[in-house]
């Protein structure tokens, strides 16, 4: 199979799918036999569902001889293996896991799937978005396409390395501390953590109820767009589901950024960062400057206390994981397990606390973003981290530039802004006001549209 | 006295007992320094100078509680 079918963007995969120049049973077929040869060295995928999705790749043949006009229609994807997907097993990631076969299907899912979608498997996950797979877990780790002796970012690992690599069109993730945009960053590709509500949770596995979001990853702005949009929508399924309208999330896209109030967030997010990514940040915001966009800083002085955000995860992923944890603590992975058991330390007063310190930073990011429109800061302050540093049990949970989001429940678009002299991928994170994702897809697809960091591909 | 910002292994031991789970020494200096970490801003916090008044929960005529 050429690349331009691999790496084509979901416009024009409809596109041809119409003029009948490539069918999706055609492009399905191409693909799984890419995944035979790439994936045994980039891990991947956990599940593979050829029947499936050739079965579904047919249906979308059929639709398309009855003129069916779905965006999504024989488009492949592939679902993160927190995602539950009735009769298909799914695994977290872990040995706890390895063989459940749910019954049900999470919305998301099912929302892909009555677009028209071909399901083409499922994408290993850190376990239970939390833990990388250390040697001698039940699972192999994915590994990073344009350097395997690198991390691809976690926890939505799988999804970032197989879109990087041409494996599927588009994939779920999922994001707590930033396990939509890390992976993202480290894969040169798009990831958007939509607000806080907008993209149902029910049938994903729980890390964190009060900071994990859903949502969609891909290679190109307009794809991220086009695959939010069945996901987006109350689900009376997801108490934290929110009524607010779906908006039309192409609709902005082409249209220029002049007059857009761009705010740098001066503080907290260019604390060790390496020159080189600060470099490539700074020339992303010249290129939104010479789009017409006013590029101004701005401060939140309460980020500073953004890693207090990690009581909250952690006492919510006990409070999950915790009947699993004293039943069976052998089957969770080394590290994961102590990690999960540190959540059994915080007490409700400091989980309290760091609530307050949340709502702090809520008020504080809402009021910066009166002043603005969107938020920019480099998505994360270093390039991949090789396995040798990550499988570190010392290397801990690095402060990070993604949290602050999930705490805000902002909407935040990860997107590729350059590379390092190493040729690993850098990123731009924009971040917007509550449900206005079309305004961060806006000035994200402005800015891909004006550089040519989207039409890299990894040497696999 | 106040409270040190650094989670102390003592402290650490004291609250592996009281929550009666168990973490192998080997791994107490990773949990120390992961809880330590985001410990220090709340306990560098004087909670009266916060204005939020949240955590919060609303209620609604229908019936029902949802908490902010």
């Amino acid at each position: 199979m050429s690349d331009a079918i691999a790496y084509a963007t979901i416009r024009e995969l409809g596109a041809r799918y119409r003029t009948r120049e490539l069918s999706p049973v055609e492009v399905t077929r191409a693909l799984l036999a890419r995944i035979e040869k790439l994936d045994p060295v980039l891990h991947a995928f956990v599940t593979l569902t050829a029947d499936r999705a050739l079965a579904d790749a047919r249906a979308a043949e059929e639709a398309l001889r009855r003129g069916d006009a779905r965006p999504l229609l024989g488009v492949p994807i592939a679902h993160k293996d927190i995602y539950l997907t009735k009769g298909i097993r799914t695994t977290g990631g872990s040995a706890l896991l390895a063989d459940w076969v749910p019954d049900q299907e999470s919305t998301c899912g099912r929302r892909w799937q009555e677009a028209g979608t071909v399901l083409l498997g499922k994408l290993i996950t850190h376990e239970f978005a939390m833990g990388l797979q250390f040697p001698g877990h039940r699972f192999a780790p994915a590994r990073n396409p344009w350097n395997v002796a690198h991390i691809p970012g976690g926890s939505s690992s799988g999804s970032g390395a197989a879109l990087a690599a041409g494996l599927v069109h588009g994939a779920t993730g999922s994001d707590t501390g930033g396990s939509i945009r890390g992976p993202a960053a480290f894969c040169g590709i798009v990831g958007l953590k939509p607000t806080y509500g907008r993209s149902s949770r029910a049938g994903v596995l729980t890390l964190s109820w009060t900071l994990d979001h859903t949502g969609p990853m891909a290679r190109t702005v307009e794809d991220c767009a086009l695959l939010l949009q069945p996901l987006a929508g109350h689900d009376p399924l997801d108490p934290a589901s929110s009524r607010a309208p779906v908006d039309d999330y192409t609709a902005s896209l082409g249209r220029d950024v002049r007059g857009v109030r761009i705010g740098v967030v001066r503080n907290y997010f260019f604390e060790g960062i390496d020159p080189e990514v600060e470099r490539a940040f700074e020339e992303a915001m010249a290129t939104l400057r010479r789009l017409g966009a006013d590029v101004r800083d701005v401060t939140i002085p309460s980020l500073a206390a953004t890693h207090s955000f990690l009581l909250i995860l952690l006492a919510e992923a006990y409070a999950y994981h915790e009947r699993d944890l004293r039943a069976h603590p052998e089957l969770y992975g080394d590290v994961l397990r102590e990690r999960f058991l540190a959540g059994a330390l915080v007490t409700a007063a400091e989980y309290v606390q760091a609530q307050r310190i949340r709502s702090q930073i809520c008020d504080e990011t809402a009021a910066a973003l009166v002043g603005v429109d969107v938020l920019a800061t480099p998505t994360t302050p270093r390039p991949a981290t090789p396995f040798a540093q990550a499988h570190d049990p010392d290397f801990g949970f690095p402060r990070s530039n993604m949290p602050p989001f999930n705490i805000t429940g902002s909407p935040t678009l990860a997107l590729p802004c350059g590379f390092s002299s190493s040729g690993l991928p850098i990123s731009l994170q924009l971040a917007g006001r509550p449900f206005e994702e079309g305004t961060v897809l806006r000035v994200g697809h402005a800015y891909e549209q004006a550089t040519p960091w989207h039409t890299r591909r990894p040497p696999v | 006295m106040d409270t040190p910002l650094e989670l102390t292994l003592e402290e650490l031991r004291e609250r592996i007992q009281a929550a009666g789970v168990t973490i192998p020494d080997h791994r107490l200096g990773m949990v120390r320094r992961l809880l330590s970490d985001a410990l220090v801003h709340v306990r560098a916090l004087d909670s009266r100078t916060i204005k939020t008044v949240e955590p919060a929960v609303t209620f609604v005529p229908a019936g029902g509680a949802r908490h902010e």
